[in-house]
């Protein structure tokens, strides 16, 4: 029982103050609420802390895996718990820190049943953290159910539109994606004879032949292709995202869909290079078709919530789009898109949860002029809008260039196709915007108060995230850039 | 080679024996009866778990002692305890009776330990009918007008022409290779084992556990019986019994050897089958009891998938999931016998509000349902991941694909039961359910089971493997 640790074990700790905020979460009694708050918003103000250390102290002039923690865990099965960081999962650890605690500090004015809310809201954290870090098909796994579960229960309870279907749809279909991936994930286990659920050994290119690859592949891509909201696979998302309480909308749309999203590029990527070459034309048609259809379907809603998951839908196509292109700069738009993303669509839901909390509607029709009532909580939709139409100055910006550029390369028809449906996305958040913030004020609502400060912090800290990136993007792509670069050069060998 | 090895077996016997004085002795108070029985069964653990490293041959080489027994006694005494401390309110039976309850529970405990110690066929016949007849009885017990009855008869109707089936199988293995021991059969098995008189032979035999696990099509009588028989008795029926009857399919599986392309294939065909029939089955289902009892035969197709890989990482995967199997189930019945009232019959709406009676028997259910559907980190999901491991192994994708999409499935109906009992309104006000210290204590320890189990299988499945490693004849 060795434990190989260079320096301060960040990644454990970041899973660690989840653990241990769960736990203090369990033993405080249900009365005091004031004290479950409390908890809950320094235990994830740490874990957003070490996750912000970690992107920093993350060493750029070295590729490959850092931050590495191996312990042996099944040895008979060759299973070890094993986290690491690198390029590709530093952005998504950082953005789960954010989203977590922001998410937290959107619910203050939960008043019911609050301590059973935030205890399954640390289970869904921690298995999202041990994702994204783990290194250990084993535990990518159970790391990836614990996130799904608490879903049922939090939209169930506390959700709003339609929850007990939503939850329920939402929750079987994530599940089914990952029965899915099990049999695949053993599959290559028992395949590569190595004895081993070790990413990085099973990684080593001639485990795998051809075949097996393709065949691995385009399950494992079907399965998280559920989460991360593939055309066709994406009815869940919207039905989800609407019927969640805000703060679960915020993880779910910004950090629980890139765990698909995640899982494709770490596990299938990774693991079946030739499968992704085989299948990336299918992934670019179906992300095309994703981008174009997220923004027809949601120029005709009515309900905030869902233009919000129809975005998302399409946005998520962005990132499938910068997969299936199978170079650098393709990844690395991917993966900044998928930050950017996360942090846009946080902050989307968590002032449309204001708003909701306020007025009591989401519907867009019976909003209006809500920027004269509260001009700042309009401002916090706003930027997010700005974000989401990929006005520069914006990290989305960005990342979606780099996609595109990338698209424009590799798939000329359907990069063209996703830029003039991205024009058309626009419009679509524009007509949200006027809709709803600015025209006609709607009288029922002129008493309603302003965001206060406290609760607009969470907003605040997103849209200076989204700035932050938007003017000095290569603080995220340089970070990014070590893992793609060599990725896609061990590839070519 | 000592008669103390043999303890665990002294102490069922002991604890039979005590309420058989008991019962005859007549109106001995219902208190005094149950502490009884727990300090029993707790002696029987502390037997059973001393005796784990016991060794030998007894009776003329018809009762074997090795790892993979001892072990499987260890889970059976437990098995027996955890029912016994769910009887400090045994509402469902007349109280004169409680005492014939221990010892009908006691006797049959021995049975299913004299199950997984025999090595011959005839010994494995006569323990079984052991287990089976006071099981028969403890279904009867139950008080009141109810299903009960029919239920007991069903049991009895169905179980008497299973033993008549297995009868003839044994008949037919005894026929072609002329011995009714298993190692010797053994022998016989891995050379011949592709001709069709040991494959049916075989075959049948086995239908007489198949029967005992409610695997499809021997499923019959486990609706009936879990819903007509008392409620801690359907637990014992759910748990104890599922674990003997796996391990004694285990040792009888090993004994035919690998690489039996048709004998695999009849048991693919089963579990598939049965898991199938189980889940769909299990959809409509408003009683809990017939819900678990449908659960349960989708289950059987679990754990028969790790015994059809015919790998020592099948039989381990498989041992390891008879234990999870016995703690979730138990996890649910626990909080199914607290919740019903006076030992009635509890329907899925009969959860409603049970977050706000006792927040720790709804977590408590929520954990035991989730890992019964698979989800991590429990002890469910790890059980399932050993078995697949196993299976697919043996090139059995589409085995492990059909599973983990009946396993979706199941979850339908599973998140049923967590949604009526985290989110349902109750339609009446009912009263908080008050739980004592020790009971508390149970159910955090069930608890924590299924969780740390879950996370650090590690100890528990090597020690699954070695007992397999006993099973398997060794490379000529």
């Amino acid at each position: 029982m060795t434990m190989e640790m260079a320096q301060f074990p960040y990644l454990s700790a970041i899973l660690l103050s989840c653990v241990v905020g769960l736990i203090v979460i369990l033993l405080t009694p249900p009365e005091r609420k004031g004290l479950i708050l409390w908890t809950s918003t320094i235990f994830s103000g740490i874990a957003m802390a070490l996750s912000v250390c970690v992107f920093f102290a993350y060493d750029k002039t070295q590729a490959g895996l850092q931050f590495v923690e191996k312990l042996p865990w099944i040895p008979s099965l060759g299973i070890q718990y094993f986290n690491a960081a690198d390029g590709f999962n530093l952005p998504l650890i950082l953005l789960t820190g954010i989203v977590h605690f922001t998410g937290v500090l959107t619910m203050w004015e939960l008043e019911e049943r609050v301590k059973e809310f935030f205890a399954f809201y640390f289970v869904l954290v921690t298995g999202v953290f041990g994702f994204f870090m783990s290194m250990d098909l084993f535990f990518t796994f159970v790391w990836y159910d614990v996130s799904l579960f608490p879903m049922y229960p939090l939209i169930a309870v506390w959700g709003s539109t339609r929850k007990e279907y939503g939850a329920m749809k939402l929750f079987l279909y994530l599940l089914a994606g990952s029965a899915l991936i099990l049999p695949v994930f053993i599959y290559l286990f028992a395949k590569s004879g190595l004895n081993s659920f070790d990413v990085v050994a099973l990684m080593q290119p001639g485990t795998f032949t051809p075949f097996q690859q393709r065949f691995a592949f385009i399950f494992l891509y079907l399965g998280f292709g559920i989460l991360a909201g593939v055309w066709p696979f994406h009815t869940w998302s919207p039905t989800g995202h609407a019927a969640a309480p805000t703060s679960v909308s915020m993880l779910h749309a910004g950090v629980l869909m890139k765990l698909g999203a995640f899982g494709i590029l770490r596990i299938a990527i990774f693991l079946c290079p030739e499968g992704w070459i085989y299948w990336s034309k299918v992934m670019a048609v179906l992300a095309t078709a994703g981008i174009v259809y997220g923004i027809f379907v949601g120029l005709t809603q009515m309900d905030l919530k869902f233009v919000i998951g129809y975005s998302s839908v399409s946005h998520m196509g962005i990132v499938g789009l910068g997969l299936s292109t199978v170079t650098a700069e393709g990844l690395e738009g991917a993966v900044f898109q998928m930050f950017s993303h996360g942090i846009m669509t946080a902050l989307l839901f968590s002032s449309v949860g204001y708003v909701h909390d306020r007025t009591e509607t989401k519907l867009i029709p019976e909003l209006g002029g809500l920027s004269k009532i509260m001009p700042v909580a309009s401002g916090y939709f706003i930027s997010g809008a700005l974000a989401g139409m990929g006005v520069p100055g914006m990290a989305n910006f960005w990342a979606e260039l780099t996609v595109f550029i990338s698209s424009l390369k590799v798939y000329p028809v359907l990069g063209i196709l996703s830029i003039s449906a991205l024009v058309i996305s626009a419009l679509f958040m524009l007509r949200v915007v006027q809709k709803t913030f600015y025209g006609e004020k709607n009288e029922r609502f002129a008493q309603l108060p302003d965001v206060s400060f406290g609760l607009g912090l969470p907003r605040m800290i997103l849209v200076l995230i989204l700035v932050l990136f938007g003017f000095f993007p290569s603080i995220m792509l340089d970070v990014i850039r070590t893992s793609t670069i060599p990725f896609m050069a061990g590839l070519a060998r | 080679m000592t008669w103390i090895s043999l303890a665990p077996e002294w102490t069922a016997l002991l604890m039979a024996a005590v309420f058989l004085a008991f019962s005859m002795a007549g109106n001995s108070g219902a208190k005094r009866n149950f502490f009884t029985a727990v300090f029993l069964s707790a002696a029987g653990v502390v037997a059973a778990w001393s005796a784990l490293g016991a060794q030998g041959v007894f009776f003329s080489h018809v009762y074997q002692l090795n790892l993979f027994s001892q072990l499987f006694k260890v889970l059976l005494s437990l098995g027996l305890f955890l029912i016994v401390c769910q009887c400090s309110e045994l509402k469902g039976i007349r109280e004169r009776q409680h005492p014939e309850c221990y010892l009908l529970l006691s006797i049959s405990t021995l049975g299913t330990m004299m199950m997984v110690s025999s090595v011959d066929l005839l010994t494995l016949y006569v323990s079984l009918e052991v287990s089976s007849y006071s099981l028969y009885l403890l279904v009867a017990l139950r008080k009141g007008e109810g299903t009960h009855r029919e239920a007991s008869i069903k049991y009895l109707l169905t179980g008497a022409a299973t033993s008549a089936v297995m009868l003839f199988g044994l008949a037919l293995l005894f026929g072609a290779a002329a011995t009714t021991n298993i190692i010797e059969l053994q022998t016989a098995l891995t050379t011949a084992m592709n001709r069709p008189l040991y494959l049916l032979g075989l075959l049948l035999t086995l239908s007489g556990f198949f029967f005992k696990l409610a695997l499809f099509p021997f499923h019959i009588w486990a609706p009936t019986v879990y819903e007509g028989a008392p409620n801690q008795v359907a637990a014992y029926i759910a748990t104890a019994t599922k674990t003997a009857a796996a391990a004694v399919l285990v040792r009888l599986v090993a004994s035919a050897g690998e690489n039996n392309p048709h004998f695999v294939r009849a048991l693919v065909i089963l579990a598939i089958a049965s898991m199938t029939y189980g889940n769909l089955v299990a959809l409509r289902q408003k009683d809990l009891k017939r819900l678990f009892a449908y659960s349960a035969v989708a289950h059987a197709g679990y754990i028969l998938v790790g015994i059809l890989s015919t790998s020592e990482k099948g039989y381990g995967g498989a041992i390891f999931y008879a234990f999870a199997y016995l703690t979730m189930t138990y996890a649910c019945f626990l909080v199914l016998v607290k919740v019903a009232v006076d030992g009635g019959n509890l329907t899925v709406e009969g959860l409603a509000g049970l977050h706000r009676r006792s927040p720790l028997l709804a977590m408590t259910l929520l954990l035991g349902v989730f890992s019964l559907g698979g989800i991590p980190p429990t002890i469910g999901f790890t059980g399932k991941f050993l078995v697949f491991v196993a299976a697919l192994e043996k090139d059995l994708f589409y085995l492990v694909l059909i599973s983990m999409i009946n396993v979706v499935v199941s979850l339908y109906y599973y998140a049923l039961i967590v949604k009526a009992a985290y989110l349902t309104p109750p339609k009446e006000t009912v009263g908080a359910i008050v739980l004592s210290p020790a009971t508390t204590g149970l159910t955090l320890l069930i608890d924590l089971i299924i969780v740390v189990g879950g996370l650090f299988p590690g100890y528990l499945y090597e020690l699954a493997l070695a007992a397999t490693k006993v099973l398997v004849l060794p490379a000529p």
